[in-house]
């Protein structure tokens, strides 16, 4: 039997309770959720504040990536069952979840909490997604420092 | 000849100055070797640029040494920073 799986890059609202239940079994007991929402004010670091980020996406490749990373769990986790990866794009404003990342499995004990930490990890080194910072003080790409492998 | 076509996303959008453009390639180019054409192209692309950034043919991370394909689909494209906010 396949268990669901569901990768998507959208720009609407990141419905939780729909993708909750659409990775939800008669056999899992336990989810996993890690959601990311724009953060307004930073403290940590380099204190600055955020008007709104602009997310852009190379869709396609994006969704295959984001499949990859699935695929990548499932090789880790066997125990993992339902998987969920969402980004959402466009302009998002502070208070505003912009990524999601759920795993099911029958038990909390079977590691979903380091599969869905995975994902998120994992997304933000090789899935084509970009944001822009914009601030009071102007406007910035947002760059990460991972260069993935030929084939990656 | 080998129509290929070229994207750029984020940083790479704005340095090109255009989304998307097409090339007729001979048999064989490299990922280097389209990288200066485009060069040649776009004022706003150099070699600076073009090192540092990503790219994927056919929608897989790739080198310079890459051959890019008949009617391959080629993107130009900083690291990336999806998910959620990072510490900037």
């Amino acid at each position: 039997m396949a268990f669901p799986l569901i990768t998507s890059v959208t720009e609407d609202e990141i419905d939780l309770n729909t993708l909750l239940e659409a990775i939800t079994l008669d056999s899992t007991g336990a989810a996993a959720i890690f959601t990311g929402m724009v953060r307004g004010k930073t403290s940590r670091e380099h204190p600055h504040e955020t008007v709104y980020l602009e997310y852009e996406a190379y869709r396609p490749m994006a969704e295959a990536k984001m499949k990859q990373v699935a695929e990548e769990i499932r090789a880790r986790w066997p125990t993992v069952e339902g998987i969920a990866i969402v980004q959402r794009i466009g302009r998002l404003y502070p208070r505003t979840p912009t990524v999601l990342i759920a795993c099911t499995a029958a038990h909390r004990d079977t590691g979903v909490f380091e599969a869905a930490r995975y994902g998120i990890d994992r997304l933000k080194e090789i899935v084509p997604i970009w944001k822009k910072e914009v601030g009071p003080q102007g406007e910035a790409w947002v760059e990460g420092d991972y260069r993935p492998k030929p084939g990656e | 000849m080998n129509r290929t076509k070229i994207l750029f996303f984020a940083t790479l959008r704005h340095q090109a100055g255009v989304r998307s453009t097409e090339m007729d390639l001979p048999e064989g180019t490299t990922v280097h070797q389209l990288k200066q054409l485009l060069i040649e192209r776009f004022p706003g692309l150099d070699w600076q640029v073009m090192d540092h950034c990503l790219a994927s043919v056919n929608q897989e991370y790739c080198d310079d040494e890459t051959p890019i394909p008949t009617g391959a689909e080629v993107a130009f494209f900083p690291p990336v920073s999806g998910g959620s906010p990072t510490i900037l």
